[in-house]
């Protein structure tokens, strides 16, 4: 919103630098967010929040002013002397759509005389109506002739939109509709351009067809120009939300719908008409025909609020005299309705549509007051405050990967259709959408983090590094049953690394071991589409599935134009976190000594590592301290086809006393013939 | 010759050599003892072995096991040495040794920059007894608007303001449709749905807002939001909390200002700006909470109070790291990564 130092001084004396007032202005609520000097003028620009539609224009800016520097305000009466005869026997409005039109009011002025706009006229308009172009250049005000640019004027100084009509350009003379635009129609606007409407839309029409989109923009049919005669002046409240979704439908927004969205003065309607008609009169002569027709002449009052001093202190923390209250409120425009000691009710003024409540007025009396009042040395009490368990362990798992030569990465949560499609180990429902894409054609909310890491590790590869190992630990949202159901978030873990398959799965194990995971983790072959099919696993705890392991296929490896093989990996978390105990606790070391043993075995191709281990681990109790695997080997010769040798070691060890070798004889032995019986395995000689 | 004699000697054998390959301290002295242990003719252990035959015939497989066993001993014995020496030469007659150049460094992975900031900030608000609290991305306009006090024809509404989801049965900003979140505010309203004051929470997260990306602006970009609830906390006590992080944050005395503004769920609403190398900084929005806000959550707002806060954790991540370009963030270019 631009204002112009010289205009706000018709309202209100300005015993200031602009300087002083810019700063004052911002730390009251109307940020500066520059000033420009226009010939012998400046225009300062200042940020109005959506709540604050009466500082759309300078009186509102003027009376925030005279608020703040306890000056004095003058607003003009706006008494036009109507000498026609009475304007109802001559303009009729008929409002069909009061959800977009709340009131309609319609004065006539005839005779006029259009032509160029007085000197202080046009001055005023360019101090506000510029644009700055891109090479820093000014683009000044072009002016129209008395009749618009009074409009305008009108429309800075109060921030009521008016729209001014030639009377002989309306078809069935001053027959006035409010009504939803009919399928169909379309309206060349004083853009000179032509839109198509539609029954959302409302529109001001005369007998035949619309001459305005109402509070957006009005049409070039009947526009005023040196030949009109005869002017209808438009003064009307258009609901926000109904111009609103029109502007933005129709891409046509303007300084009228503007102030429409954020709403204007339903009584200050009136007053904007009379201005209106006055300023005509005075520059471009005419009668004003007698009285204005009005669809909603009463606005129904808002109740009183009432403003409990005490809770200026229970909110703000600071104590400010009532005196100071009532000064503040009442040139705010409040009108003080009851006055007890401790609470007084406020009338709010019609044009501050966001004073309903109580605390609505403390704001306004801290505001003014100033925030500079308020202290910075008022400590909250102690409290204690634990770190969540989920931040100390994502914490470690953050180190972990670093430590593993990993990096972290933050890729986009909404991908293309291409990297989701992918791969998407979680689900196989189809991804969710965004209405609009975040990102050059990323509208799908990602099922797994695995392909935005692949597509950053080619980014980096195509940039020569080669070695972009990544980790991401973020939101992936698993589509829900029905599309009315929220997604599934979870928590995951992923990565991609130029390491083996053992290696990717190896990190998952340390990980687990880590975080104090004793369950052991089950590891089940799995066939994904993105994935080596004969090397990649789900793996799960507890029956849960943790995650996914796994190389990188042939095809997507060569589609994403990588040189080397890469491993991938996704974790649920919750599911990693279920089961960790971050706190370890100690186990009491054994002073005796470890035997260490290597066993040998022969067993059936089909026997897994973790068969093997599960029996030689059942077969003893607390002695069996470790059983680590060694190495695979095949010799078809000696052991037959379909067969291996597994060389694995053991360690023994008591909690009470030494094991003697005998003891350890015996219990390897045990080891060795439940292998036997369960696993058909032979132990080799060494 | 018993067996008992012939193990002892091969014993001492291996002892007396092991012995003399550690002392070889030149090629002559090395071929010496090669010669006088393992020397094919008359070398010790040659001689040893002479005797095997001696023996009777079931000592004879333990007899040659040691001999054996001690032969790869003598024989392992001698390539050391050879060894040895060969490293001793170089290291005398070799080039120089340059202990300047560069060690193996450690490979190590990097941590972002943003999970820096935002376990900085929970530290910081940690200690002033904030807990973190978290929340779903995907939200309902419950959450996202109408319990944060955003009536339906607010402009943060709009659906080209905002993700929402396309889905089948549901219009964009109808009760039944859902939408990224633009706000960490969300968490507010499920931490109150679901806890009685007092109430002290941080929410750091990713919110999503449709913005033409440049070097200041992202659709995806992370805030930490701040909310203390509790009987008589003023506009003062946030002041004081905010001032208190600043000067945690930027590690000196640091002036703080409010400007008025609004925000929907705020009432009073401010700006919060920091003075920093005598510039004021836009640091975030903040304010008491509105009392529509704790009705929303079943709160009775003539009992307690509250502040709430939220700002750009990109904003201090950049300006502390003195990254000019948000979208290098969100690039996982290792370039840029490896730098934190």
């Amino acid at each position: 919103m631009l204002v112009s130092w010289k205009w706000l001084q018709r309202y209100v004396p300005l015993n200031m630098t602009p300087e002083d007032l810019a700063q004052r202005l911002s730390l009251s609520g109307l940020n500066h967010e520059g000033s420009q000097a226009i010939d012998q003028d400046i225009a300062i620009d200042l940020e109005v929040t959506s709540n604050r539609g009466d500082c759309l224009g300078h009186i509102g800016v003027a009376r925030e002013i005279a608020v703040l520097y306890d000056a004095p305000l003058s607003i003009p009466e706006a008494r036009p002397a109507a000498e026609g005869p009475p304007v109802a026997d001559q303009v009729s409005v008929e409002n069909r759509f009061p959800e977009a039109c709340s009131r309609y009011t319609a004065r006539l002025i005839r005779g006029v005389k259009v032509q160029p706009s007085p000197d202080w006229l046009v001055e005023a308009l360019r101090s506000v109506f510029w644009k700055k172009r891109r090479d820093g250049s000014l683009e000044e005000y072009q002016p129209i002739n008395n009749v618009v640019d009074v409009t305008n004027y009108v429309l800075m100084e109060c921030g009521q939109p008016l729209h001014a009509f030639d009377l002989a350009k309306m078809d069935g003379g001053g027959q006035i509709q409010v009504r939803p635009a009919r399928r169909g129609e379309t309206l060349e606007a004083i853009d000179h351009k032509r839109y198509e409407l539609d029954p959302s839309m409302c529109v001001i029409a005369d007998a035949s067809q619309p001459i305005a989109i109402a509070g957006v923009m009005g049409g070039a049919d009947s526009e005023v120009d040196e030949s009109t005669r005869d002017v209808v002046i438009e003064s009307a409240i258009f609901s926000p939300l109904s111009v609103r979704r029109t502007a933005r439908r129709l891409k046509l927004h303007s300084p009228s719908s503007f102030r429409f969205e954020r709403r204007v003065d339903p009584e200050g309607v009136d007053w904007a008409s009379r201005r209106c008609c006055e300023l005509i009169l005075e520059t471009a002569g005419g009668t004003l025909a007698e009285g204005s027709v009005d669809t909603a002449p009463h606005t129904p009052a808002p109740g009183a609020v009432t403003l409990r001093l005490s809770q200026l202190e229970r909110i703000l923390g600071i104590q400010i005299d009532r005196d100071e209250v009532v000064r503040i409120l009442t040139r705010l425009g409040c009108e003080q309705v009851t006055d007890q000691p401790q609470q007084i009710a406020w009338n709010p003024p019609s044009w501050r549509h966001d004073l309903t409540r109580e605390a609505d007025l403390i704001e306004e009396v801290a505001r003014i007051h100033g925030y500079d009042q308020i202290p910075e040395d008022a400590p909250i009490p102690v409290a204690p405050s634990s770190k969540r368990s989920f931040d100390t362990a994502v914490e470690q798992v953050r180190h972990l990967l670093t430590a593993a030569g990993i990096s972290e990465a933050m890729t986009p949560s909404i991908v293309t259709d291409r990297l989701d499609a992918m791969l998407s180990p979680w689900t196989d429902r189809p991804a969710l959408q965004t209405e609009t894409a975040m990102l050059e054609g990323a509208r799908r909310l990602r099922r797994s983090l695995i392909p935005s890491l692949l597509g950053s590790r080619a980014a980096n590869w195509a940039a020569a590094n080669r070695h972009a190992d990544l980790f991401e630990i973020a939101h992936t949202y698993q589509p829900g049953a029905r599309s009315s159901d929220l997604p599934d978030e979870q928590y995951s873990l992923a990565w991609v690394y130029g390491g083996s398959f053992a290696q990717s799965k190896g990190i998952v194990e340390t990980l687990l071991g880590r975080l104090g995971v004793t369950l052991q983790m089950e590891v089940v072959g799995e066939t994904l589409e993105g994935f080596v099919a004969d090397q990649t696993v789900r793996l799960k705890l507890a029956e849960e599935t943790l995650g996914f392991v796994g190389v990188v296929s042939d095809q997507l490896q060569k589609t994403l134009k990588l040189p080397e093989p890469v491993t991938a990996a996704e974790l649920s978390l919750p599911v990693l976190l279920a089961h960790c105990q971050l706190v370890p606790q100690f186990q009491a070391v054994s002073p005796y000594p470890t035997v260490s043993r290597d066993l040998n075995f022969v067993i059936e191709e089909s026997v897994r590592w973790s068969q093997l281990r599960n029996v030689v681990r059942s077969a003893l109790g607390t002695e069996l301290t470790d059983v680590r695997y060694q190495e695979t080997y095949r010799d078809p010769e000696k052991d037959g086809q379909e067969r291996k040798r597994v060389l694995l070691s053991i360690d023994l060890q008591r909690s009470d006393a030494t094991l003697t070798g005998n003891e350890a004889d015996q219990l390897v032995e045990r080891i060795i013939s439940r292998c036997e019986q369960q696993l058909n395995a032979r132990l080799l000689d060494s | 010759m018993s067996l008992a004699d012939f193990l002892s000697s091969l014993q001492s054998l291996q002892d007396e050599a092991s012995e003399a390959f550690a002392k070889v301290s030149s090629q002559q002295s090395l071929e010496d003892a090669r010669v006088r242990f393992l020397g094919a003719k008359n070398g010790a252990l040659r001689q040893i072995q002479k005797q095997l035959g001696k023996l009777d015939k079931d000592e004879k497989p333990q007899a040659g096991q040691k001999l054996n066993e001690v032969k790869r001993s003598l024989s392992a014995g001698l390539e050391r040495a050879t060894e040895a020496l060969a490293d001793a030469q170089s290291a005398t007659t070799g080039p120089p040794a340059d202990p300047t150049l560069p060690g193996e460094p450690l490979r190590l992975g990097h941590i972002h920059p943003i999970t820096q900031t935002m376990d900085h900030l929970k530290e910081i608000m940690g200690r002033m007894g904030f807990e973190t609290a978290e929340g779903p991305e995907v939200e309902d306009p419950w959450h996202n608007f109408v319990a944060l006090n955003i009536p339906e024809d607010h402009p943060a509404r709009d659906p080209l303001d905002n993700f929402y989801l396309a889905t089948a049965d549901a219009v964009a900003g109808e009760a039944d449709s859902q939408l990224m979140r633009s706000q960490t505010s969300t968490v507010q309203i499920r931490v109150m749905e679901n806890r009685q004051p007092p109430i002290r929470i941080v929410s750091l997260g990713r919110v999503y807002r449709p913005d033409a990306p440049d070097a200041t602006h992202f659709p995806m970009f992370h805030q930490m939001e701040g909310l203390m609830v509790d009987r008589q906390v003023t506009m003062a006590n946030l002041k004081t909390v905010l001032r208190v992080f600043a000067n945690n944050y930027l590690g000196s005395d640091v002036q703080i200002r409010f400007r008025p503004s609004f925000f929907p769920f705020t009432e009073p609403s401010v700006e919060v700006d920091f003075l920093w190398n005598d510039q004021w900084i836009e640091f975030g929005g903040a304010g008491m909470v509105d009392p529509a806000v704790l009705s929303a959550v079943g709160y009775d707002p003539e009992t307690v109070s509250g502040f709430a806060f939220g700002l750009g954790v990109e904003r201090l991540c950049m300006r502390r790291h003195n990254i000019t370009d948000i979208r290098d963030l969100y690039s996982g270019d290792m370039r840029f990564l490896s730098q934190f």
